[in-house]
C-alpha cells in the first residue's frame, strides 16, 4: 500500500465523517446543546472555592488552630486523663466560648491573671497536703 | 496573610471559565457525540456518555489550563464507552441465560421513525456518501478499541501524536503503532475502491 493511497483514505475518512458531523439532525443537537447547559449549570452552582487551589491555605490555617487547641486543652504527656480532667478542660473551653464576641473578657482574663492560674495549677498537681 | 501569587477575583475568573468551557463544548460536542456514536451505534447512548463527560469534565477540571481539556475530554469520553461496552456484554450474558427475556441480538431495537423516508428527495452523491460512512463505522467497530480510539482522534478530531498520547494515556510511540495498524486493517477490510 502506497503513502499517498493512505494519505487519500485519510483525507476521505476525515471528510466523510465531517460530513456526517454536519448532518446532524435537530433532534441530536438540541439535546447536546441541552447536555452542555446542563454541565455548565452544575459547575456554576458549586462554590467557587471548590473548584480552585486557593483552599490549600486555608486548610493549612485550619489545621494549625485545630492543632492548637488540642494542645491548649490537652492532657499533659504521661499523665493518664481522667473524666474530672476532662470536665475540667471543657468548662475552661465553655468560659472562653460564653464570653460576648468582641469583648475579648476571656482572653484578656486568662493573660491578665497568668501567673494565679500557675500557681494555682502547681498547687492542684501537688495533691492534697495530707 | 499575605499569598506570593493572589487569585483573580473568584467570580470574574469562574465567569471568564465558564465562558471559555462553553466555547469548548460546544466546539467538540457534535465530533464527540458522532464518534462515541460509532463506537456505541445507540445514539441514546451515545448522548449518554458525552453529557457524563461534559458533567465530569466541568466537575473536576474545569480549572485546569484549556489546552488541556480536549485530551481529558476525550479520555473521560472513551472511559464512558467503555464501561458502556462493559455493562452491556455481562447484560447480553445475563440475558442469554435467562429464558424469555432475551433482547434483540443486536442490541438495536428499531426506532419505527428511522424507517420512515425522509421528505426531502436523497440525491445519489449524499447516499453513497452515508453509504461509505457507513461501512466505515462497521469497520472502525471491528477494530480492537485502542486501534479505534487512535484512530477517531487522530483522523477525525485532529489530534498531534502529543495530545492523543495524553488523552489515551500512552506513549507517543504507541499511538503511532495504533494508528498505523488501524489504517492498514481499515484499508484491507475496505479494499481500494471505497
Amino acid at each position: 500500500m502506497s503513502e499517498t493511497n493512505s494519505e487519500a483514505f485519510e483525507v476521505r475518512s476525515r471528510a466523510l465523517f465531517q460530513d456526517s458531523v454536519d448532518g446532524l439532525d435537530m433532534r441530536i443537537r438540541s439535546r447536546l446543546t441541552q447536555a452542555r447547559s446542563a454541565a455548565l449549570e452544575a459547575e456554576q452552582g458549586r462554590p467557587w472555592f471548590l473548584g480552585r487551589k486557593i483552599w490549600t491555605p486555608a486548610a493549612g490555617v485550619t489545621a494549625a488552630a485545630m492543632l492548637g487547641v488540642s494542645l491548649w486543652i490537652g492532657t499533659p504527656i504521661g499523665q493518664q486523663p481522667t473524666m474530672a480532667d476532662a470536665q475540667t478542660n471543657f468548662e475552661d473551653l465553655d468560659l472562653v466560648a460564653a464570653a460576648d464576641e468582641g469583648s475579648g473578657d476571656a482572653l484578656d482574663m486568662l493573660q491578665d491573671d497568668i501567673e494565679f492560674y500557675d500557681f494555682a495549677d502547681k498547687t492542684a498537681n501537688s495533691g492534697p497536703s495530707a | 496573610m499575605v499569598w506570593d501569587n493572589p487569585a483573580p477575583a473568584p467570580e470574574g475568573a469562574v465567569l471568564e471559565y465558564t465562558k471559555e468551557l462553553e466555547k469548548f463544548l460546544a466546539e467538540i460536542e457534535r465530533r464527540a457525540f458522532r464518534m462515541a456514536q460509532v463506537a456505541l451505534r445507540d445514539p441514546d447512548d451515545a448522548l449518554d456518555v458525552v453529557q457524563d463527560a461534559m458533567l465530569k469534565l466541568t466537575r473536576s477540571y474545569a480549572s485546569r489550563p484549556g489546552a488541556q481539556w480536549r485530551p481529558l475530554f476525550y479520555r473521560i469520553l472513551e472511559n464512558g464507552i467503555r464501561d458502556l461496552q462493559r455493562r452491556r456484554t455481562v447484560r447480553n450474558r445475563i440475558m442469554a441465560w435467562l429464558p424469555g427475556l432475551k433482547e434483540d441480538p443486536d442490541g438495536e431495537t428499531q426506532d419505527p421513525l428511522e424507517n420512515v423516508a425522509d421528505a426531502a428527495p436523497a440525491i445519489p452523491e449524499r447516499l453513497m456518501q452515508a453509504q461509505a460512512m457507513q461501512r466505515l463505522e462497521e469497520s472502525l467497530r471491528e477494530l480492537p478499541a485502542r486501534q479505534r480510539e487512535a484512530f477517531m482522534l487522530r483522523n477525525f478530531e485532529g489530534m498531534d501524536v502529543a495530545e492523543t498520547a495524553s488523552a489515551m494515556a500512552c506513549s507517543e510511540g504507541s499511538v503511532k503503532t495504533h494508528y498505523s495498524r488501524a489504517v492498514h486493517a481499515l484499508r484491507d477490510r475496505l479494499g481500494e475502491v471505497w
